[in-house]
């Protein structure tokens, strides 16, 4: 199917990358320059590791603090790790949201290459000319971070309409709808294109089906809407049955998005682990964070084959509460965790973690998105008091 | 500007013609990245108002102190670092070349490092013969054990010491598990010798992108790659391409390259042009100590030796000082520093700015110096003064 599928984009991509202008039919209703501009490869990338910027035990880390709350948040971090004795440096890369030209994108892109990891709040993409990319999908196009993960898992000292959820989310980032491949082709009809590839589907399938298996999870539900787009989900669904098969000892079942929505709201705790296309994963994702608590308390992950991406679960800019001390940094402090556990500093993060949960569940300052009055810096400064009073007889790195 | 009314208008179009003329004359540029500014440094007006981090627990090092005045320099440390009560434990091994009934064995040294993450490390002598007929020195071993691929020589102008040139601030990164230093050499006929010098994508690359992530970190604006291709067109030319293909991956550093000959030369000339330099391993030996002697000798300047996991803090130029042992004259700014690096590395800022702070002041006022410096000061008077102007 990939190959099909590629024998009939590649050479048209091809023809675009050298900048000729012989492009098929198909296409040529489009203007070139769009095209090119618009267009991502939505294929699996071949990229060549980089060595990682580990030296001596501390490592770099690119920083994109974003728009909105971004700043703010990583301000914080940066505030937690330092009493935590993180080893780990920021080189931060702001990108200018104004701006029409991608010069700071390419250079952050650049940054996270050279560092293998990054930081990262939601960057905004205010021009709405059709040559500009969305940053965001721009960025893990580049990196082809090809999956993203999301743990919705409750925190018992947040109120909210379910309790005990434990839900892996686990998403294809890259293609599916958010292929960027959008034409108008006769005036008034436009073309949205979702591209949905073997290749891409078996890789995040898997990483599904092997979470599941080291982590001792039971189930995978794979979420698709086959019923209608019966190529293009079918495909992913076929994808997953097949795969399903080599992992006996864990169930593995489907749901249509529609019926899996509902059954998120009615009865959340039936899921395990969820594996699904890319706008499936942005609305399942949100219900979820909504379901436990709002967007200020989940992490997001994105893992390519070299690269991974670490960002608050939902990706919200937070633009109207920017710079009025009650944005909820826990959801960038849980995001700088799993950095920290990708790093392999399982021990600072473990330290953190238990500020946030005592933060969070024992002390119960809640910011006002969860129903409390307390500020940003209360939480972080609740947070700072109980890393020192953890670490106060012995060092930061031994658990 | 504007409280005299009567002036009011002249000021004004006074300032809007100065305004204009630098503007048109592209002296004044106009803040076009005003949003850029903002968003960096935006956050700083809410940071949490805790005290700076100093905490109570306590972090493990490995301590060598090395042939030569090695022991009484790192005495004179762990006296500093008492004074100024810094959380840190030594696990101190005995490792030697020259004294080898007392050695240390290399594996459980290694170990240590490996455990702690972090070490200080005296001069170990090397002896010009070899006794098994093994050509690798205890040193290489070391280095090749733990990985430790780059050293670091931040050659920096220290108040106070009298040299030259002032303002010297460059950092030489030396490639050091490879190149020269491979002990592959044999007598292929009688009276022929062969010295292998091994150059290797892989190493080289890491190499190169170490001393870019270490100018990123450190807001450095240039590196200079300093090789000899013109002549080892393949050996050095491997190593260049090395660099010249991690360069890319950086636009905003500059990168240059030159010749090592001509790189003395400019050292002793006109230093000040350098930034970073990153070199294979015998230029960087060379070099290293070359720059060292441009601020002050062997007993200022600090280095570290990293890998991946680990780093290994020791004086930059490697001299054991053996014909001083006992006489109370060694400098022990260079331990220090090394020591102040190590704190800085282990996230303990505020004792190594301390540490940093005494040994500047000290220098600075100039009174209590070591032989080497000038002075008539011994070791101890040196290390009282430091704990004296411990703040």
């Amino acid at each position: 199917m990939a190959s099909r599928l590629s024998s009939r984009i590649l050479p048209l991509l091809r023809s675009t990358n050298a900048g000729q202008l012989t492009l098929s039919r198909t296409a040529a209703s489009a203007s070139v320059s769009e095209f090119d501009m618009q267009h991502k490869n939505p294929f699996a990338k071949k990229v060549i590791a980089i060595p990682k910027a580990e030296y001596g035990g501390r490592h770099s880390v690119t920083m994109l603090p974003g728009g909105g709350i971004g700043p703010e948040l990583m301000n914080y971090v940066r505030e937690v790790f330092r009493y935590a004795g993180v080893p780990v440096d920021f080189e931060e890369c702001p990108i200018d949201p104004q701006s029409d030209g991608n010069e700071d994108l390419e250079y952050a892109i650049t940054s996270i290459r050279r560092n293998g990891v990054g930081l990262k709040g939601n960057i905004e993409t205010r021009s709405l000319s059709r040559g500009i990319l969305s940053r965001n999908v721009a960025l893990r196009n580049e990196l082809d971070l090809f999956v993203n993960v999301i743990r919705c898992k409750s925190f018992p000292g947040v109120k909210s309409r379910y309790q005990d959820i434990d839900i892996m989310l686990i998403r294809q980032n890259t293609e599916g709808e958010y292929a960027m491949l959008e034409h108008e082709s006769v005036p008034g009809v436009v073309e949205s294109m979702k591209i949905v590839t073997a290749e891409n589907s078996e890789r995040v399938i898997r990483y599904a089906f092997e979470y599941a298996q080291k982590h001792g999870r039971k189930k995978v539900t794979t979420i698709h809407k086959a019923n209608i787009m019966k190529l293009s989900d079918g495909l992913f669904l076929e994808t997953s049955k097949r795969v399903a098969k080599h992992f006996p000892d864990i169930e593995h079942d489907s749901m249509i998005i529609d019926n899996c929505c509902m059954q998120l709201v009615s009865n959340p705790h039936q899921f395990d682990v969820m594996v699904m296309t890319n706008l499936y994963g942005t609305i399942v994702s949100n219900v979820l964070c909504g379901l436990i608590g709002g967007a200020g308390l989940i992490s997001g992950r994105n893992y390519g084959d070299h690269y991974a991406v670490f960002e608050p679960g939902t990706r919200n800019t937070g633009t109207a509460i920017a710079g009025k001390n009650i944005a909820n940094p826990v959801s960038m402090l849980n995001a700088a965790v799993d950095m920290l556990e990708h790093l392999g500093h399982q021990n600072h993060a473990n330290i953190i973690l238990q500020a946030i949960d005592k933060t969070i569940n024992e002390d119960h300052i809640h910011t006002p998105d969860l129903g409390g009055q307390a500020t940003s810096i209360d939480v972080v400064q609740s947070v700072v008091k109980h890393i020192q009073e953890l670490t106060k007889d012995k060092n930061w790195s031994l658990n | 500007m504007c409280t005299d009314p009567a002036g009011h208008f002249g000021s004004m179009a006074a300032l809007g013609k100065n305004f204009f003329n630098l503007v048109a004359r592209g002296t004044l540029s106009l803040p076009s990245h005003h949003a850029r500014c903002l968003h960096g440094s935006a956050p700083n007006e809410n940071s949490i108002q805790a005290p700076v981090s100093k905490p109570k627990s306590r972090t493990k090092c490995t301590l060598i102190p090395g042939d030569g005045v090695g022991p009484e320099l790192m005495y004179s440390m762990t006296e500093v670092f008492k004074a100024a009560g810094v959380p840190i434990d030594f696990e101190q091994f005995f490792f030697s070349e020259v004294n080898q009934l007392m050695s240390a064995p290399l594996e459980d040294v290694a170990a240590s490092i490996r455990k702690n993450g972090i070490c200080l490390k005296g001069i170990l002598s090397t002896p010009d013969y070899s006794r098994t007929g093994e050509l690798q020195t205890l040193n290489m071993k070391l280095r090749r054990e733990l990985d430790l691929f780059a050293n670091v020589v931040h050659v920096r102008s220290l108040p106070g010491v009298k040299s030259r040139h002032t303002n010297i601030d460059t950092v030489i990164i030396r490639e050091q598990i490879e190149g020269e230093y491979s002990a592959l050499e044999h007598e292929t006929v009688k009276g022929v010798v062969e010295c292998l010098k091994i150059v290797t994508q892989r190493n080289s690359a890491r190499i190169a992108k170490f001393a870019f992530d270490y100018a990123t970190k450190n807001n450095r604006k240039k590196v200079t790659a300093v090789h000899k291709a013109n002549i080892m067109k393949l050996g050095d030319g491997l190593f260049l391409r090395s660099c010249q293909e991690i360069a890319k991956l950086y636009p905003k550093i500059k990168f240059e390259s030159m010749i090592v000959d001509n790189c003395t030369m400019q050292m002793v000339s006109n230093p000040r042009q350098f930034d970073v330099c990153v070199m294979p391993n015998l230029y960087g030996n060379i070099v290293d100590n070359l720059a060292a002697g441009l601020v002050g000798g062997a007993g200022v300047v600090a280095g570290a030796s990293y890998s991946s996991k680990c780093v290994v803090f020791e004086p930059g130029a490697r001299h054991t000082f053996s014909e001083a042992v006992g006489k109370n004259v060694a400098n022990p700014t260079a331990m220090l520093l090394c020591g102040t690096k190590m704190l800085n590395h282990v996230n303990l800022q505020y004792y190594g700015d301390m540490i940093r702070g005494a040994v500047d002041r000290v220098l600075k006022a100039g009174k209590v110096r070591t032989k080497d410096l000038g002075g008539q000061s011994t070791t101890n008077e040196f290390t009282f003064a430091i704990i004296n102007n411990l703040k």
